[in-house]
């Protein structure tokens, strides 16, 4: 891949030396190559990555309900406990 | 429709987004004489951005926060023919990163007998709705987008065939990005496809970027993070659209990666900040792009796509044209991705050395980077990039876009901090100010316009602007190129030299952008007021520390010396001809006069 070996000769990271096509990130100098137990770790808690995910399925299928009714009486109920 | 010069029926004008209109009543010789013809006020104050439609004689009106709609009868504006005022959760103001905007409505033409042609809105707490067109009554309102987690919706929703897409804003809270189409008819959810994490999420198949291996094809959601990070991730999609319907393809950009402090994710962090082609109804991704930010942490993001077909080197070519926050100005094959031209807006951008055409990369130049301990200095572009949500346009007899540009550099110092579902996730302190070119002793000189060839790679002409040009252009066969200012000027230049032909003042900054309709033989020309946005930040919420509103509030520290907020539209048109210039009894509750004799 030309991509890969574009440029020689840049010591830091300049997003052209890539480890396979469409992945050319490097660490720049003095920063480590995985963040998880660095001093740069987030420490992310997995119940708040989940949170997001959660609350779509939660919607699509409210709206699913909503959307299903709709069609079978022809009038839009928001509420879903109304359906 | 579109090409209907009576319509103005979605956002850009027609599927091109080139906001080019072929109406010349209006034009070099006589602009001088454009006058206000009616005005309206949407009785809101923030950021009005995006612009009206016109469908068959009735103006639709979008507003900020709580995104009230509007319809206008043309042939008497006076009266409001309906009016759609939500009720939203208040809380949606607070998960807002840059001003309660909204960047327009949608229109879908009934095909059947049974649905009534249909007004799309997307609202800051996440609802979609569609409307009755004729009555403004709700036909249906879904979820799509959950405040508890930060995820809000400023996007203008864009019809295509029988789906509404709808985009996604918060990546400045973590929000892992998606867009999703809608059938107009039952509201049924027809595809969901996400900006990060596994492929079938993505939407990538066997033939993504198959004439483009090297842009990377399977399994880079997932790769290029570190552990889950990709679930907060960022890539949401709050800009434009454009489609081809001979590809079927959609195009738009998926925002930034978060959080803004890069060394908390390690990574190319795909597919956020790419140019991406879907398939209209399968939300398949054909070929994406990754954009690649710079070494200082400056992201793309989803700003305008213009579509155009140009020769270019001698071979006739179907182009996508993208003006980025990161400086530069890509323009592609539509059809497979092909990297065709990538120059900087602006010759000052100093994050990238230059852009190495052959594998089809800018090269990063780090010594404007920006990492964990270290405040990086003098960046260009800023954050705010040297292009932003401005709604640009292209003129295809000229072969020029007109490009609304920001001219603001900045000082970026990231930190550390926790995800918390439902707060800010950025994790960068920033000051910003003008860039070279401009006055940086008295922050002024952020903006520029120019016209730029897509052929040539070179600006046939560029002016300098007070403030940043946020909002955008339209240009028309009358040779005129139209955009308004944050210092509440409506300005019209000279196409083919720049020149200055004629402003107006209006009662506030402008951040949408211009469009044009005919009606009863009269062509007018309709522009919001109300100054806001992220530039708008600091006069909106009264901010006096230089580095809170991200940063702007310092660069624009000079804006309230010449506006304050507002809200509404302006319609002008030659000598302010209109419905009550023609006829001044009209929309009268009375013309008898009774006098005492006297």
């Amino acid at each position: 891949m030309a991509l890969a070996f574009a440029a020689g000769g840049a010591l830091a990271y300049d997003g052209t030396k890539c480890k396979a096509p469409g992945n050319c990130w490097e660490p720049k100098p003095g920063y480590p190559e995985k963040v998880k137990g660095s001093k740069y770790d987030p420490k992310h808690d997995p119940k708040e990555l989940a949170k997001q995910g959660n609350s779509i399925k939660e919607m699509e299928a409210r709206n699913a309900k909503r959307s299903a009714n709709f069609k079978k009486t022809g009038k839009w109920v928001y509420d879903v406990s109304k359906i | 429709m579109a090409k209907d010069p009576e319509n103005y029926a979605m956002p850009g004008l027609d599927y091109t987004a080139d906001n080019y209109s072929t109406m010349d009543q209006i034009n070099t010789g006589n602009v001088k004489d454009l006058r206000v013809a009616w005005s309206f006020s949407t009785g809101l104050l923030n950021g009005h951005e995006g612009t009206p439609l016109v469908i068959d004689g009735v103006m639709y009106i979008n507003s900020s926060f709580p995104n009230n709609v509007y319809a206008l009868d043309l042939n008497n504006p006076g009266k409001i023919k309906w009016q759609y005022k939500p009720k939203q959760d208040p809380a949606a103001r607070a998960v807002a990163c840059c001003d309660l905007v909204n960047r327009g409505l949608a229109y879908w033409p009934s095909d059947d007998s049974k649905t009534p042609d249909l007004i799309l809105s997307n609202q800051l707490d996440g609802h979609v709705v569609a409307l009755n067109a004729e009555t403004g009554e709700e036909y249906w309102k879904v979820e799509n987008s959950d405040i508890k987690v930060g995820s809000t919706l400023t996007v203008a929703p864009y019809v295509v065939k029988d789906t509404v897409l709808v985009g996604s804003s918060g990546a400045e809270l973590g929000v892992r990005g998606y867009t999703t189409a809608y059938n107009v008819k039952t509201a049924e959810q027809v595809w969901r496809k996400y900006a990060t994490g596994p492929d079938d999420e993505v939407g990538i198949g066997d033939d993504f970027n198959e004439a483009n291996p090297q842009y990377g094809q399977k399994g880079l959601g997932l790769a290029t993070w570190e552990g889950d990070a990709w679930k907060i991730g960022g890539g949401t999609n709050w800009g434009w659209y454009a489609y081809d319907p001979s590809l079927d393809l959609v195009y738009y950009g998926s925002g930034n990666p978060r959080p803004w402090n890069e060394t908390m994710r390690p990574g190319d962090n795909k597919w956020t900040m790419t140019i991406m082609a879907r398939n209209a109804d399968t939300g398949n991704l054909k070929w994406g792009y990754q954009k690649r930010r710079t070494t200082s942490g400056i992201m793309p993001a989803s700003t305008v796509m213009m579509l155009s077909d140009q020769k270019i080197d001698g071979k006739d070519l179907k182009l996508v044209t993208h003006p980025d926050r990161n400086g530069i100005i890509y323009t592609l094959n539509r059809v497979n991705g092909d990297l065709v031209r990538a120059d900087f807006l602006d010759d000052t951008v100093n994050v990238w050395t230059h852009v190495d055409m052959r594998p089809g990369i800018p090269v990063r130049n780090p010594e404007y980077g920006t990492r964990m301990d270290h405040k990086g200095k003098d960046i260009c572009p800023s954050a705010m990039g040297y292009h932003d949500q401005a709604h640009d346009s292209y003129d295809p007899e000229r072969g020029l876009f007109y490009l609304a540009i920001n001219h603001i550099c900045m000082d970026w110092e990231p930190f550390m901090l926790p995800y918390r579902a439902g707060q800010f996730f950025v994790g960068a302190t920033l000051s910003m100010y003008p860039g070279p070119k401009g006055d940086r002793a008295n922050y002024l000189g952020l903006g520029q316009v120019k016209a730029y060839s897509a052929v040539t790679g070179k600006y046939k002409w560029s002016v300098m602007e007070r403030f940043a040009a946020w909002g955008g252009t339209m240009a028309t066969k009358g040779g005129l190129v139209f955009y308004p200012t944050l210092d509440g000027y409506f300005k019209a230049r000279n196409a083919d030299t720049g020149e200055l032909l004629w402003k107006f003042k209006m009662p506030s900054g402008g951040i949408g952008y211009p469009m044009t309709y005919e009606h009863n033989g009269t062509q007018y020309i309709g522009i919001y007021y109300g100054v806001g946005g992220w530039p708008g930040v600091g006069l909106v919420f009264d901010l006096q520390d230089p580095t809170a509103g991200l940063g702007a509030v310092g660069a624009f520290r000079n804006l309230q010396n010449w506006t304050q907020m507002g809200g509404g539209l302006l319609v002008f048109s030659l000598d302010g001809k209109g419905p009550y210039s023609e006829d001044v009894n009209l929309d009268e509750y009375s013309t008898e006069i009774t006098t005492d004799g006297t």
